[in-house]
């Protein structure tokens, strides 16, 4: 694109009033326009150029293929779109499902198809090529927990505009399921042909190769304005490399950075930090089933034992908040009124007592360095805890051999998860005595009908009511001890606005981003 | 270096043997063909090796790439789609007997590792490979020049430094290089970002991640180059033109330089194994767009057809390498005997 001497003239001219104008504009209260909103009015144009974490052996271009790495996840985010997208309040936002509603048993969902929605080669999209695309997402091997309750003959077409999902069982939040994987492509897609599938979503795919990509903005679109021209996501391998290229300016956004990178760029006065809250759970895991841990009590020491604010501030650099052991934090209906757990030594040794915890013994507390932050969590509270007399040792294990050998088993290890909106999505997953995810081996038959009448509740206040009780239960006596919240962390240049700040897949939403230059 | 297989082969006498003897070509193209052939052998061993120990590593494909709350029936079934519940043994020959076409099998994600390597290898080569001709250019280049004046003050200087730079991690260069050149200076660029076509979208992102490697290697082959310097200088027919009063650069340059090519060779041939070990960790660095990420990666998911691949794919570059060294020996030494 050759720009003409005029039209540099012109552009220059233009971008002098829009100085003047803001120039003249309410100076002095309006603050430094930030990475994540500010004051100012978007504006369209400019290339946005996306670090993002990946392993280049990891890449696929399946949207319903696992996405180990960031970076694909972020580039079939923008190319493809899902049925409903990660909210604040509702938590569950309208996507290419322009609206839903269940029947009266909460089994039969119809989500009715945004009017207009096109895919990039023009084709109108139809009720089949989502109940393709779903059928293919649910015949994955990872089909069943992407999908849960859904089974694939439960997928069908309601004229040419509406989807009908059935469910096996009541569930007031399927709606939050179809976040996540549920990418749409046209009917009829052969495996073959999947990685250039033409999406639905606000950026088209200019080109792909070994994991980085340029997208180019689809006027297209929709669901909303789009601003930038064109993102180019770049992969990267290491953290440290994505902040270094951030640094030196070869990038404009280091996205999901974490702390460590957010501690290395603090220093410089034109990176700007973004933080969303309620990103990442990192609880400790301690077996309910059986072993050491099975008795309340000790678990309640536990909890009692770990300095919270101390974990935060050292394992996550003060990048996070304080947690209360229910899972969940950044749902509309997470319960703020039940009580913070402290620290409170003397009750934690009276009730290790009282159950007759064996504290001549060293416990081990399996962990990987899977994310960052994770094993050293571990450390600290090994050392936190010794001062209630409960000796920990911490063992890292390779990631694999975790996932194999310790994740559901141990009596005691640090897990994480990252979406953190939803008290009943970790309920279901997690803690339901039937869960397939069972982390802490937990039974509870009050709270398996706690989560039963929830889910089939329709009513929100009712719901919301309902979610209470579940969360005091969870309090009382699950097997989580979930000590904080870490933040998700992006780190941007100087002219990048309008960044999501929402926890966990909210990150991938970069149409609403642009560029002040 | 020439093994037992090529002195059995040896014609014993007669026109042949004169026709070997007389035509050197043939004599080398033989002996190229006879290491290719104990190389390819060898190769295949390796691989089988990789195999095997991908099997014995705890973990498997099927699990490193499955998401978190699969079922064991999912597995199963993921296990089946990647034909991991085939004897390891079928898994092997069925990979093997794709290479002769160019399939190097499908990763656990699914993609064609033909894919995955066909622009990351060809961007570690043209790394290593500068790296390698630089170091050979300042090795050969400071060797000689400590050489024309053997126990002076520069001999002492470079030695020193080059054992003290060989003994620094390529790691640790790197980091320097890119807080001085980048961070600081803003002279070069920090990381390596590709265009379209897989390659860096420019060539001053090749600087770094070349010194990088280059210098703790140019270390290693300065001491190797003045070493073999030193051998030959002791040799009879240098003593002789050093007498007959030829000027000492002549004598570097027409009569010990020479003898000390084979040494120099190897050495650099090694140095390329080498290179293109340190390649896996400058790329980490620089963000390089090479076959070090790729293999790291599969190592992590288990992903044998990947690894195996690369693994091909460096043992194919590295022999290639090493018969050069050996042909440039051959030459030398032909030529004298």
């Amino acid at each position: 694109m050759d720009l003409t001497r005029r039209q540099l003239l012109w552009a220059g001219g233009a971008i002098g009033a829009t100085a003047l104008l803001a120039a003249c504009g309410n100076g002095d209260d309006e603050p430094a326009a930030s990475a994540t909103g500010g004051s100012a009015k978007p504006r369209k144009g400019g290339t946005l150029r996306v670090g993002a974490l990946g392993r280049t052996g990891a890449v696929t271009r399946d949207p319903h293929g696992t996405q180990a790495n960031e970076s694909d996840y972020l580039i079939l985010s923008l190319v493809y779109d899902t049925l409903t997208v990660p909210g604040a309040k509702p938590n569950t936002e309208p996507r290419l499902a322009a609206s839903w509603t269940p029947s009266v048993d909460l089994k039969t969902w119809k989500f009715k198809l945004a009017e207009g929605a096109k895919f990039h080669d023009g084709k109108p999209v139809t009720a089949q090529d989502v109940v393709f695309s779903l059928k293919r997402l649910r015949a994955t091997p990872s089909g069943a927990s992407r999908l849960p309750g859904i089974q694939a003959k439960n997928i069908t077409a309601e004229g040419t505009d509406t989807v009908v999902l059935v469910s096996d069982y009541a569930n007031a939040e399927l709606p939050l399921l179809t976040r996540l994987t549920t990418f749409v492509v046209p009917d009829g897609t052969t495996d073959k042909d999947i990685a250039n599938a033409p999406g639905t979503g606000p950026f088209k795919l200019d080109w792909f190769r070994s994991g980085n990509a340029r997208l180019v903005r689809n006027d297209a679109w929709y669901a909303g304005d789009v601003y930038l021209d064109a993102i180019e996501v770049k992969i990267f391998e290491s953290p440290q490399a994505m902040t270094n290229a951030l640094l030196a300016g070869q990038i404009d956004l280091a996205s999901n950075a974490g702390a460590v990178a957010a501690r290395t760029a603090a220093s410089r006065k034109d990176i700007q930090t973004v933080r969303r809250p309620n990103d990442m759970a990192m609880p400790i895991v301690m077996r309910t089933a059986d072993g050491p841990f099975a008795d309340p009590k000790v678990r309640e020491a536990l909890r009692l034992a770990v300095d919270r604010k101390a974990m935060v501030e050292q394992v996550l650099s003060g990048y996070g908040s304080v947690a209360n052991d229910i899972l969940g934090t950044g749902d509309p209906a997470y319960d703020k009124s039940i009580p913070q757990r402290t620290r409170d030594l003397v009750k934690a040794k009276a009730l290790l007592k009282d159950a007759g915890f064996d504290t001549s013994k060293t416990y081990e507390l399996l962990t990987t360095e899977d994310i960052s932050g994770l094993a050293e969590s571990a450390t600290l509270f090994a050392t936190q805890v010794r001062e209630a007399g409960v000796k920990v040792k911490v063992v890292k294990q390779d990631s694999a051999v975790f996932w194999d050998k310790t994740w559901l088993k141990g009596d005691l290890y640090t897990t994480y998860w990252g979406t953190n909106d939803s008290v009943v999505f970790f309920a279901s997953k997690t803690m339901v005595s039937d869960s397939g995810q069972n982390e802490a081996g937990w039974e509870d038959t009050a709270f398996d009908a706690a989560y039963q009448k929830a889910t089939g509740t329709a009513d929100d206040a009712r719901r919301t009511q309902l979610l209470k009780q579940l969360q005091q239960i969870e309090y009382d006596s699950s097997g989580y001890l979930l000590w904080g919240m870490a933040d998700g962390i992006d780190l941007a240049g100087a002219t990048v606005r309008g960044l999501p700040t929402l926890p966990g897949y909210g990150r991938v939403q970069l149409q609403t981003a642009w560029l002040a230059r | 270096m020439a093994g037992p297989l090529t002195d059995q082969i040896t014609p014993p006498a007669g026109p042949l043997r004169t026709l070997a003897g007389d035509r050197p070509v043939v004599r080398v193209l033989i002996r190229a063909g006879l290491v290719l052939v104990k190389r390819t052998v060898l190769l295949a061993v390796l691989l089988a090796l990789v195999f095997t120990g991908v099997e014995l590593l705890p973990g498997d494909a099927a699990h490193a790439t499955s998401e978190r709350g699969e079922t064991a029936v999912d597995l199963a079934q993921r296990r089946h789609t990647l034909g991991l519940d085939r004897p390891v043994l079928e898994r092997f020959w069925d990979w093997m007997s794709g290479l002769p076409t160019g399939d190097l099998g499908t990763s656990a994600h699914g993609e064609s590792v033909t894919d995955l390597v066909s622009t990351a290898f060809p961007n570690t080569l043209v790394l290593g490979a500068t790296a390698l001709l630089l170091t050979a250019v300042l090795s050969i280049a400071l060797g000689c020049w400590a050489a024309l004046r053997p126990g002076g003050r520069l001999d002492q200087a470079v030695t020193g430094t080059s054992t003290a730079v060989f003994a620094i991690p390529e790691f640790v260069v790197a980091v320097g290089l890119v807080l001085v050149f980048s961070l600081w200076t803003g002279w070069l660029p920090a990381v390596t970002l590709a265009d379209a076509d897989g390659t860096p979208s420019s060539w001053t992102m090749l600087v770094l991640p070349t010194l990088a490697l280059t210098v703790p290697q140019a270390g290693w082959n300065t001491r190797i180059v003045r070493a073999a310097l030193d051998d030959e200088a002791r040799a009879p027919h240098v003593e002789t033109a050093v007498l007959d009063g030829v000027p000492p650069l002549r004598v570097l340059t027409h009569h010990v330089l020479p003898g000390a090519l084979p040494t120099i060779a190897t050495g650099l041939a090694t140095s390329s194994g080498i290179l293109l070990g340190g390649a896996v960790v400058v790329e980490t660095i620089f963000n390089y767009p090479g076959i070090g990420a790729v293999l790291s990666s599969a190592v992590a998911d288990r992903d044998t057809p990947v690894i195996a691949g690369v693994t091909a794919l460096a043992g194919a570059v590295i022999s290639c390498v090493l018969l050069l060294a050996d042909l440039v020996r051959d030459v030398v030494t032909g030529g004298r005997r």
